[in-house]
């Protein structure tokens, strides 16, 4: 057994491309905190009064812990999965009681004078669970009772980390999403996802009548694909027209003046559904039902987005959504953080202004800059140059995890290292599109960049795990 | 299945990456409004001032210093808790004119600074810096004072730029200050230095981080340079002082040269009060003055010449073969055709250095319809014209192109102006007050110093102009060193130079109480006509008669006729500056003393 460990750390079974994206990626990611938080009046790298020290505390701890996986059996990850993730539920719950707020998330215990952030962790021992439940060899993803107890086990942390006023990272829990649809969930779930997803960005981009109009033309047009018959498409969609111009009018003359549009409309539409039963019952087709159904609940979202919106979300999401969006923008108070950054970023042309040259980061502009802003000082001082290079590697980094999972021979390593590519795919987009304007601001961090002991850890263990993983099959494989 | 569902994700992986690095090409590289935000996020910009240039008199001494003050400046932003009554009593300001000002200021922009206070002098920029007021800091300027108080409306003064002068030039920024009137004006370009900028960089919170790219974008301000005027300061101060409680303007050049020893304006100012905090009000005051001393006449106010022009006519006749100076012509008390023109008694028949001695009328209205009538031209229009360019080419009518931006062309009439004044009905007769230098001339007094000039060097002129010398260079605009002909030969002038001198020097000279032994003053009187009252006394010469140095006209609005007023200070300013003193005490007293009535003006301000 030692053997096979000395063989599996020392014979050249490790991934190193993928150790060597990791090892580029913290030392960039190091040397931006440094220059984040740098002061002429300090300047020793190992200062533990600063940020830089600590950090290079934690990376060093970091790799020490990275050394043992690397040399731990990886059969043990599959038998501590369920210890492992009951131990990371209690913690968390114990925080629920004993932990210390910081930034409003009661998220902390302080052990002496370190810091922890059990949530980071429990990323790592909800994947190692998740992979251990779905490579069942009984595991049927299409049965309704395996997915919820798979529902169960990604519900559970995200729902104590929303109650401990973190909703940022349980975020993070989404990811798993991607994994399921790896191994086998129905596609269309996503489709109605996304569709979900754009109705709610539509409801606040158009007007009523603009959504109402794109759904009528885009249900009528799906279901034209499917079955043809254009010709009453036409006339279907003229009687809606012209039966929405004579309710208006009559409303307008007889009724009230104050008449709207989208009321005639969507009176107007409601009653041509009588003729689309009809049309699908003469000609025999099932799947206009299908059609209408989309349209009918798609109608009903779009009418409980407001609601939810406005009675619901919490004014700082309303805004973020606002802002994200386009629609309001207030670059004073909650729309400074993503101001100032995306100043940074874009102030930093193509070259960038050069190491600790950065005058946003520098002198305080960007908030938050050595952890959930950290890229501003890579794309302040490093430029388009520098902040593609970052992007290209963490892009890499996920691709070769996928890679790595898909060719473990058992599907517990295969779900385990896209659960890893999942976790690093939603932290980089979210933080990497927070910072430049295209995802609404979630504090988590960018793995390996951001300054936090924890999160270095939790990223560093999680990733060395599927490279272990990794390693040991390959050698299983040459064997 | 598996396959395709990879694919699926490894594609959404990199597009979600692509959208990413296209944004990111996008605001870092397309998009430079970024940059701008950046610059103005941690970039301040710090104007440094240069002392503006200072003005010497022709002899070295100050006509105008640059004084040091300090401007207080406030950023809202920067601001802390501060001693508000420490400040007050340093500054000298109630504290509620204290709040005022921070209010206004924090109206403006908390971010850019305002001026709290101006023109502070040095001690309590120096008391400022001790204490230390957070947000609070001064800058430096300069401001004008006049250690002779003289030139007012020579030198012009110095104020704010107005939202118009900002417009037509990028250099000026609000508050700044600009030449305003005379030199001040003129040599606005020289004298203001140029601005020097310090770029500093700031945090978040608005606190110096020192300077940007160690300095490399900073300029140091560079001063203006000093500029010696031409005017004589002695001899303006004089002239200044003779004409106290006059209206009238009196301009002096060096024939030799152009240069313009004394311009004088009557009633004048203490330049001093155009400067600093009450400057605003006396402005006010001066510009509700009827008298109007803020308007410098010397260059922009149109005179009737009067009989001081009659010379130009006996030049042209001369120069046109239709009059020689021995001819002559006989008058008892006027010329009497047409509707007539008075004389005075003097002897007849007199040729033409007699008839510059006593300013004769009807001679030089033989002269000008000689001229007029000449048999070699057409008819009246042609000839007409032909005088016209005569007595532009004598620098009237038009400008000199001196150094005053404001100075006026006045007017000499042409054929095409009497065409239509008359319809085309006139002759010879109907324009006769030209003779004498009446009629619809205009002119300014710096025209006719330059008409003495042009008779003392004998038939040319050198632009007047104020400035001898600036001191970053080696010559000032090569205009004013440009010998100017007029249309007339230079021998013609030995005539009217004789009667100039004779006008001073002999029995029935119209200004022999001018006389004064060794200075050989010549000079012709001229007593003007005008619409609003009493004549205007002017007053011509130049001296010495030979190798002349100083050519003068003096022009005093209602003060009669020309040797009463005028012709005394001519003389009285000839006599300090050849002689370098004065010796007819009782002269300067007598001129003090005469007093003259201005109802038009005075009606004005009731």
């Amino acid at each position: 057994m030692t053997g096979r460990q000395d063989k599996a750390f020392g014979s050249g079974h490790i991934d190193w491309w993928v150790v060597a994206i990791y090892a580029a990626l913290v030392l960039i990611g190091w040397v931006n905190i440094y220059a984040a938080v740098y002061n002429e009046s300090q300047a020793g790298v190992f200062d533990l009064s600063q940020r830089y020290g600590m950090q290079m505390l934690w990376i060093g701890i970091s790799l020490a812990v990275a050394v043992v996986i690397l040399l731990v059996d990886d059969k043990y990850w599959h038998m501590l999965a369920y210890p492992f993730y009951g131990v990371a539920i209690l913690v968390l719950l114990a925080v629920l009681v004993v932990g210390r707020e910081v930034n409003g998330a009661k998220a902390w215990i302080f052990i002496g004078p370190v810091a922890l952030q059990p949530a980071e962790f429990v990323k790592f021992t909800t994947a190692l669970a998740l992979a251990r439940y779905m490579s069942r060899y009984t595991f049927n993803i299409h049965d309704l009772k395996d997915l919820l107890r798979v529902g169960l086990i990604i519900a559970v942390p995200a729902a104590i980390i929303v109650l401990q006023n973190d909703a940022g990272s349980a975020v993070v829990y989404g990811a798993f999403l991607f994994v399921m649809y790896r191994e086998g969930m129905n596609g269309w779930l996503y489709v109605a996802g996304m569709l979900a997803i754009a109705l709610f960005l539509g409801s606040f981009l158009f007007t009523p009548e603009t959504i109402l109009v794109l759904l009528v033309l885009g249900c009528t047009v799906a279901e034209g694909l499917t079955n043809g018959y254009w010709k009453q498409k036409i006339i279907f969609l003229s009687g809606i027209a012209l039966s929405t111009l004579i309710i208006y009018f009559t409303s307008v003359f007889f009724i009230t003046e104050n008449t709207e549009v989208f009321w005639a409309l969507l009176a107007s539409v409601l009653v041509s559904l009588v003729f689309v039963v009809l049309y699908a019952y003469r000609h025999r087709l099932r799947n206009v039902y299908v059609y209408l159904v989309l349209f009918l609940s798609s109608l009903v979202f779009v009418s409980t987005v407001d609601y939810v919106f406005d009675n619901v979300m919490q004014i700082h999401q309303q805004k973020r959504i606002l802002d994200l969006l386009g629609l309001e923008s207030d670059t004073q108070n909650w729309g400074y953080n993503v101001n100032q950054s995306k100043i940074a970023i874009g102030s930093g042309g193509l070259l960038g202004k050069g190491f600790l040259e950065g005058t946003q980061t520098r002198f305080d502009f960007v908030p938050e800059q050595s952890t959930d802003f950290i890229f501003c000082t890579v794309g302040e001082e490093w430029g388009f140059v520098g902040t593609s290079i970052v992007t290209v590697l963490f892009c890499l980094l996920i691709l070769r995890l996928m890679k790595m999972g898909e060719r473990q021979r058992e599907a517990f390593g295969r779900i385990y290292c896209y659960c890893v590519a999942a976790i690093f795919f939603v932290h980089v987009v979210i933080n990497i599109g927070m910072t430049i304007g295209i995802m609404p601001v979630i504090g988590i961090p960018l793995p390996f960049f951001s300054y936090g002991g924890s999160s270095f850890l939790a990223f560093t263990v999680l990733f060395f795990v599927a490279v272990r993983l990794d390693a040991g099959k390959r050698e299983l494989l040459r064997n | 299945m598996g396959g395709q569902r990879v694919k699926i994700l490894q594609l959404l992986t990199v597009a979600a990456f692509a959208v990413i690095i296209l944004r990111l090409f996008y605001i870092q590289v397309i998009d430079s409004e970024y940059k701008n935000k950046a610059s103005n996020n941690v970039l301040r910009y710090e104007v440094q001032y240069p002392p503006r240039g200072e003005i010497y008199d022709r002899n070295g001494e100050f006509l105008v210093q640059s004084k040091e003050v300090y401007d207080l400046m406030v950023v809202p932003r920067d601001m802390q808790q501060f001693d508000t009554l420490m400040l007050c009593a340093i500054v000298g300001i109630t504290p509620e004119k204290l709040q005022a000002e921070l209010d206004k200021a924090a109206r403006y922009s908390r971010r850019l600074p305002s001026v709290v206070m101006k023109q502070l002098p040095k001690e309590v920029k120096v008391k400022l810096d001790e204490r230390n007021f957070p947000g609070f800091y001064t800058v430096y300027r300069t401001i004008r004072s006049y250690p002779r108080k003289i030139g007012g409306n020579l030198l012009g003064y110095v104020g704010e730029v107005d939202r118009r002068a900002i417009e037509r030039d990028s250099y000026y920024r609000s508050g700044d200050y600009i030449g305003k009137s005379g030199m001040e004006l003129s040599y606005e370009k020289i004298l203001r230095g140029e601005k020097g900028v310090r770029v500093n960089m700031v945090d978040v919170h608005g606190i110096a981080k020192g300077s940007y790219a160690d300095g490399m974008y900073d300029t140091l301000p560079d001063p203006g340079p000093a500029i010696t005027s031409t005017i004589d300061a002695r001899l303006q101060a004089l002239t200044e002082e003779l004409l106290e409680g006059k209206v009238g303007s009196v301009v002096a050049i060096e024939p030799s040269t152009g240069e313009i020893l004394v311009m004088a304006s009557s009633p004048s100012y203490d330049p001093d009060e155009l400067v600093g905090r009450e400057s605003g009000n006396n402005y006010m005051t001066l510009l509700n003055n009827p008298r109007k001393p803020l308007f410098n006449r010397a260059v922009m106010s149109r005179y009737p010449p009067g009989s001081t022009f009659k010379v130009i006519n006996g030049l042209i006749g001369m120069q046109e073969g239709v009059l020689t100076p021995d001819v002559r012509y006989s008058c008892s008390m006027g010329y009497t055709v047409g509707r007539g023109v008075k004389c005075h008694s003097h002897w007849s028949p007199l040729n033409l250095i007699d008839a510059v001695q006593t300013s004769c009328n009807a001679y030089f209205c033989y002269v000008l319809r000689n001229i007029l009538d000449n048999r070699k031209y057409s008819g009246i229009r042609e000839a007409m014209d032909v005088w016209h360019d005569y007595v532009q080419s004598f620098g009237f009518g038009t400008t000199l192109g001196s150094d005053f931006v404001d100075e006026l062309k006045g007017f000499v009439p042409d054929a095409a102006y009497y065409e239509n004044k008359y319809n085309g009905r006139w002759n010879s007769l109907t324009v006769i007050s030209l003779a004498i230098g009446q009629g619809e001339l205009g002119c300014t007094p710096l025209q006719m110093a330059n008409l003495a000039a042009i008779i003392a060097n004998r038939g040319h002129y050198y632009i007047p102009h104020v400035v001898k010398e600036i001191h970053d260079r080696d010559s000032i605009d090569a205009r004013f060193y440009e010998k100017h002909y007029t249309k007339v030969d230079p021998h013609y002038f030995d005539p009217i130079v004789e009667g100039m001198y004779r006008a001073v020097h002999m029995p029935g000279g119209t200004a022999q109480r001018v006389r004064l032994d060794g200075l050989d003053i010549c000079g012709k009187t001229g007593t003007a006509q005008n619409p609003h009252g009493s004549d205007h006394s002017t007053f011509m010469c130049f001296a010495p008669r030979d190798n002349p140095r100083i050519a003068i006209s003096v022009y005093i609005e209602n003060g009669g006729f020309g040797a009463t007023i005028a012709a005394p200070i001519a003389s009285l300013i000839i006599e300090q500056y050849l002689n370098g003193e004065i010796e007819r005490d009782y002269l300067v007293q007598h001129i003090k003393s005469m007093k003259v009535n201005y109802p038009y003006y005075d009606r004005q301000a009731r």
